[in-house]
């Protein structure tokens, strides 16, 4: 078990690695969200809505839109120079490659959300709101695992599809209906008054979570065939 | 090859499909408060059924495909793939023609009108997944893809629901008080468009045999 753990470690010490010393990529992940924000911020004020009101689904679609720029890299980086073939040589075990790319795109989505959190924060003007913070980042620690989960494996099939690119958020999205909707309401319940409780919807996000870690270690023997 | 049971089920189609016709506009009386457009229930609820039904054999076939890895057991999962996602797409074209004279509105977010919504996405994925070059591949992810968005479609229904259940119903249940002969004319339709996705089911496998043979013949050509 010991000897596994390390396995998956020091595959997702080299990710992290390497996206430090690209850091230009983590850098435009970043930029791109905060102009999905400024975006959507800047239509509702001009557009006259009440903005305060849509800070969960803004930032949610935000996350999810970037987390496409995110996720598909982890795969794409290993293509040159046949890296995979020697990573799947190197560990003689799919799975822990699975894990360690999933814990590198869950702290890489993590890095990415605490930039655009706080600014879309001030971006709408509700500097006056207490937020909950002890159901916000649960909430978003929840959220970016199950898109982090269901991403690498989606990723990981469709890396191997180069005329396919393109499939990677009309797989990814319809599976993650289910955390969208639990998500925008664990951050809507974030900023309203307390009262509410919606430790259900967190419990749910957390079997879900578990699920997509179970179900891809399970079917990764099969993606990563080659 | 001609397959006996496509003939059967050719022939049987041929009487149930005006029978059914009949039980639905003619037998089964028109509802009292709703009129005429309640009859596009017959078709919305056989096809949602079918749309399910195909969908849980895309399931099966993938994992067999996983273990055996037999081209056909690929080819019976796309086939049910395609011809569930038409089966769905006619259940969210009538539904909204229920739902205007009815409820006033073309679409409403309750669950069962989501996670249709959803599983349309998903098929559409799955066809596309399938759509392309580097067969083996892409039949391979098929399959995992089919067997991941199986588990997903309750959890969507789920927190459809869950979210509705925390929120005020804006439109209430159905009420669907059905008569004798109402349930006569439904249990027919579930029948016919079962029969009718069974012969489909044979004739697009089919197609796709014959495809998979012209390619095979037409790579030993060049």
């Amino acid at each position: 078990m010991g000897k596994y753990l390390n396995k998956v470690f020091l595959i997702y010490w080299k990710d992290i690695r390497d996206e430090v010393r690209s850091f230009d990529n983590l850098l435009s992940t970043i930029l791109f969200g905060v102009m999905l924000i400024f975006i959507f911020s800047f239509a509702f004020q001009l557009a006259d809505l009440d903005v305060e009101q849509a800070f969960s689904a803004i930032l949610w679609v935000s996350i999810f839109f970037s987390s496409v720029l995110a996720i598909q890299r982890s795969f794409a980086k290993e293509e040159e120079n046949n890296v995979l073939d020697g990573l799947l040589l190197g560990t003689g075990d799919r799975g822990s490659i699975f894990l360690a790319k999933f814990l590198c795109n869950l702290t890489i989505l993590l890095i990415f959300e605490a930039v655009i959190t706080p600014l879309l924060w001030i971006f709408i003007g509700a500097s006056g709101v207490k937020a909950s913070l002890g159901l916000l980042v649960p909430a978003l620690f929840l959220g970016s695992w199950g898109l982090a989960a269901i991403g690498t494996m989606l990723n990981g099939m469709t890396v191997q599809l180069p005329a396919a690119r393109l499939l990677f958020p009309i797989l990814l999205f319809p599976l993650m209906v289910p955390v969208l909707v639990a998500v925008i309401q664990c951050t809507a319940a974030a900023f309203a008054a307390p009262g509410e409780s919606v430790a259900a919807w967190l419990y749910f996000l957390a079997s879900f979570d578990l699920l997509f870690v179970i179900v891809p270690l399970l079917l990764f023997d099969y993606i990563l065939e080659g | 090859m001609e397959s006996p049971w496509r003939k059967l089920s050719c022939l049987a189609l041929m009487i149930l499909l005006p029978v059914n016709i009949f039980l639905i506009f003619i037998y089964a009386p028109v509802e009292k408060t709703m009129g005429i457009v309640q009859k596009v229930f017959y078709f919305h609820i056989a096809s949602a059924w079918i749309g399910l039904l195909a969908f849980v054999l895309v399931f099966i076939a993938s994992i067999l495909y996983l273990r055996k890895r037999e081209a056909a057991l690929n080819r019976l999962a796309l086939a049910s793939a395609e011809i569930g996602t038409v089966f769905i797409t006619c259940t969210l074209l009538t539904g909204p023609l229920w739902a205007y004279p009815i409820w006033n509105t073309w679409w409403t977010w309750d669950p069962r009108l989501t996670t249709t919504l959803v599983l349309w996405f998903m098929y559409l994925a799955y066809i596309a997944l399938q759509s392309g070059g580097e067969t083996e591949n892409r039949q391979r992810f098929a399959a995992i893809y089919g067997i991941v968005a199986f588990i997903n479609v309750p959890l969507v229904f789920f927190s459809a629901r869950w979210w509705r259940s925390i929120h005020p119903l804006v439109i209430t249940s159905e009420g669907m008080g059905l008569t004798a002969k109402m349930r006569v004319a439904l249990f027919a339709s579930l029948i016919t468009f079962s029969l009718l996705y069974v012969y489909l089911l044979q004739l697009r496998y089919r197609s796709l045999s014959l495809k998979e043979r012209v390619n095979e013949l037409k790579s030993k050509l060049t």
